[in-house]
């Protein structure tokens, strides 16, 4: 034990003890609860979020002064090296200001290797991973609309009817289709009718960053069941430092962890978690840095690292954009954050080398805002500014946006850096993605295919591509990996129940567990796989 | 009985009252400074807002702004995006550069036609506005809190809310207001002809 001499940390006992309150840790809490009757316990870095009842008026000082509508969601001084997805850490996660967005991946998206030759075959399948699917859209709650079958296999319907399409959505429908792209309303954990005791969308449409009424799932509520009914004691403020391997079997035997008091209190309390069962659920960052910090002289490298694969194969999907001018009266403000989504180049690859992207379709104001100066630079106030802006507004404009497969590499990694650390002396992780070779090789094709997607598109709808500055870079959105799953042990770090190959009561779930990062939003992937996990620790 | 100076009585003081309160009070003093300049700030919301607000639309509209800036809170957390660490901060109030501007106004006012800048007509308002937008070069609306210019801040303000949207479309779209789901799939409803 690393305790200081003298110092006698409290000590919690249960069964299984989860690390991390996000949204993978709230679903294998709920099955758990479910399905076993043991005492489960969630440690959490970050403070409790705001209640339900206190988000609206957090919501408008979001719209009227950009302030953070979670404030305080992050811990002081973990200012990381690399693209770190967000600096939240609350109870909830990330997922309380994700967009609700819940496609389902592709059955080749769990063997790009047997199909296409390309990056590494996972130990399931779609078909494996379905019912957990199902499960993860009914606990959170997803409206949405099978598209042709072909493109969109699942085993039952959707728990919700999907969203409406805007106005906006079904003249860009329409547009699209003469494009020969079949379309349709993108599923969302967002409620298009009263649902587990919360209510119906009202198009707030501030899902990202903060809906107001409870309409978007995120992982609070099910944590507010779940402690209401005595199911699980969450303890926030609560930073697992190290995981403790025991001194005879390859067993975890405790989380050594200290919780800071409210803001303003005083020093923070030794809190030593003993458990059955260990189940890290802290996300594509914070899961690696966990195992790699709780090295010890038995695991020099690292917990559940005899592979040395702990931290590597960072996944995740690239982005191409665009926006198109189009012969069409749009209404920007209807509820801009619903899309319609096609699935049509996420099957096999359309052309002779290997590409695979999603494609979504919003409305947007983008190029069609008021101005100051008009085309020939004269300065307008009053009523030229409202005349220039209706006039530059009898036209629309779609944005569209791609996701594509990258193929990580296994340099793709998350290492500790010794040169930052937290407020106990731990070093901090440093980020760095990378393609793997073919997918390198690649990318200048991939990108330049969508874009003439995209022009295509544009040209089918009478308009034109807009100049845009950037184009994504580098970032790779919906990240994961760090942890990944596999059957042989030399490559992986657990199996494909999430159980870690070295230590037969330690589990990694959700995002870090994934092979490789598809072309689509991945949050409800990561449920699945963490329900799926779950059904293995109640084993 | 100790003697101390006014400037270190002044120092003193200031080192004793916590930073957060200082900046509170010259936020609050240059929002009081704004607040004393209404006629003028009315009179810069007739010049550079639409006159199919009307004078009350116009008043409404100048009022919010003000409501706004009053509501300003320096150094608050701001929303922290994706893709970063970097936490970000709501900097120093825009108010005193704003204030000083209407100030600015109101003196070349008094110079180039011996009036308040509220007493000169629409077009001799216009001018003094425009040539001020000219000297800095102003070539867009900013985001509000990064406004260069009182009037800039206004339009920013003014043309970011859902009022000027539907206003802009004629239509009742109600951006990011309480809506029925079910009316999304609708053509919005055109506005009342008195806005026509």
């Amino acid at each position: 034990m690393s305790w200081r001499l003298g110092t006698r940390p409290q000590v919690i006992e249960s069964d299984v003890c989860i690390i991390g309150s996000g949204i993978t840790a709230a679903m294998v809490a709920d099955r758990l609860a479910r399905t076993t009757n043991g005492k489960i316990v969630v440690v959490e870095a970050g403070d409790e979020a705001p209640p339900l009842g206190a988000r609206y008026p957090l919501r408008e000082r979001y719209l009227q002064y950009g302030e953070s509508p979670w404030p305080h969601d992050h811990l002081e001084g973990y200012e990381i090296h690399g693209p770190l997805q967000s600096r939240s850490m609350q109870v909830g996660g990330l997922a309380l200001h994700w967009g609700g967005v819940t496609p389902r991946w592709s059955p080749e998206d769990f063997k790009t290797r047997s199909l296409f030759g390309v990056g590494t075959d996972w130990p399931i399948s779609y078909d494996d991973l379905d019912p957990f699917y199902q499960e993860a859209e009914i606990l959170m709650g997803v409206s949405g609309e099978q598209g042709p079958v072909e493109m969109d296999p699942r085993g039952k319907p959707f728990p919700m009817a999907p969203y409406p399409l805007t106005y906006n959505l079904e003249q860009l429908q329409e547009w699209v289709k003469h494009a020969g792209i079949a379309t349709w309303s993108q599923p969302t954990a967002k409620n298009s009718r009263p649902y587990g005791g919360r209510s119906e969308c009202c198009r707030n449409d501030t899902c990202e960053p903060m809906c107001p009424i409870g309409a978007k799932y995120s992982p609070d509520f099910t944590w507010n069941k779940l402690r209401a009914a005595n199911r699980v004691t969450l303890y926030p403020r609560t930073l697992v430092r190290k995981l403790v391997l025991d001194e005879r079997t390859k067993k975890i035997v405790s989380a050594e962890a200290m919780q800071a008091k409210r803001s303003g209190g005083k020093s923070p309390t030794a809190i030593e978690f003993r458990a059955k069962t260990f189940v890290v659920a802290a996300g594509y960052v914070w899961s690696s840095h966990l195992l790699l910090l709780s090295a010890n002289s038995r695991a020099p490298d690292g917990l559940a690292n005899s592979s040395g694969m702990v931290g590597k194969y960072l996944a995740g999907h690239r982005a191409q954009s665009a926006f198109i001018s189009l012969p069409l009266r749009l209404y920007p403000g209807m509820n801009g954050q619903h899309s319609l989504l096609s699935k049509q180049f996420m099957r096999s690859p359309a052309t002779d080398r290997y590409l695979r992207h999603d494609l979504r379709v919003w409305e947007s104001s983008y190029d069609r805002g008021p101005r100051l100066r008009n085309d020939s630079g004269t300065l307008m106030l009053g009523d030229d500014i409202l005349r220039d802006w209706r006039e530059r507004t009898k036209t629309g404009v779609a944005r569209v946006r791609a996701y594509y497969d990258v193929v990580p590499d296994r340099s793709s990694e998350l290492t500790l850096d010794a040169t930052r650390r937290n407020s106990y002396g731990d070093p901090l992780p440093s980020l760095a993605f990378r393609d793997a070779p073919e997918s390198a090789a690649l990318r200048g094709y991939s990108e330049s295919t969508i874009q003439a997607l995209f022009a295509r598109m544009a040209r089918a709808g009478g308009g034109s591509v807009l100049p845009a500055r950037g184009n994504g870079g580098d970032w790779q959105d919906h990240p994961s990996g760090g942890c990944r799953m596999g059957d042989d042990q030399a490559t992986s770090v657990v199996d494909s129940w999430g159980r870690t190959h070295d230590h037969e009561n330690l589990f990694v779930v959700g995002a870090p567990t994934c092979v490789s990062g598809s072309c689509a939003n991945g949050t409800l992937s990561f449920c699945a796989l963490a329900l799926r996990a779950a059904t293995e620790m109640a084993r | 009985m100790i003697r101390i100076s006014r400037r270190a009585f002044l120092a003193s003081l200031a080192a004793a009252l916590p930073a957060a309160a200082l900046v509170r009070r010259a936020h609050a003093a240059s929002v009081d400074e704004l607040g004393a300049s209404q006629r003028s700030m009315r009179a810069l919301g007739e010049v550079i807002l639409p006159q199919e607000l009307g004078a009350a639309g116009i008043t409404k509209a100048v009022n919010e702004f003000e409501r706004w800036i009053a509501g300003y809170r320096e150094g608050a957390e701001l929303l922290h995006g994706y893709g970063t660490s970097t936490l970000k901060w709501a900097g120093p109030t825009p108010a005193t550069a704003w204030a000083a501007q209407l100030n600015f106004l109101d003196k070349k006012a008094q110079r180039a036609h011996g009036r308040a800048f509220a007493d000169l007509s629409i077009e001799a308002r216009r001018a003094l506005v425009q040539s001020d937008l000219d000297a800095i070069n102003a070539d867009g609306i900013p985001p509000l809190g990064r406004a260069p210019h009182v009037a800039l801040a206004i339009l920013a303000h003014y043309y970011s809310s859902s009022e000027a949207n539907d206003l802009c479309y004629m239509a009742h779209i109600g951006r990011q207001n309480c809506r029925p789901l079910a009316a999304q799939t609708r053509k919005p409803l055109p506005l009342a002809q008195a806005h026509a």
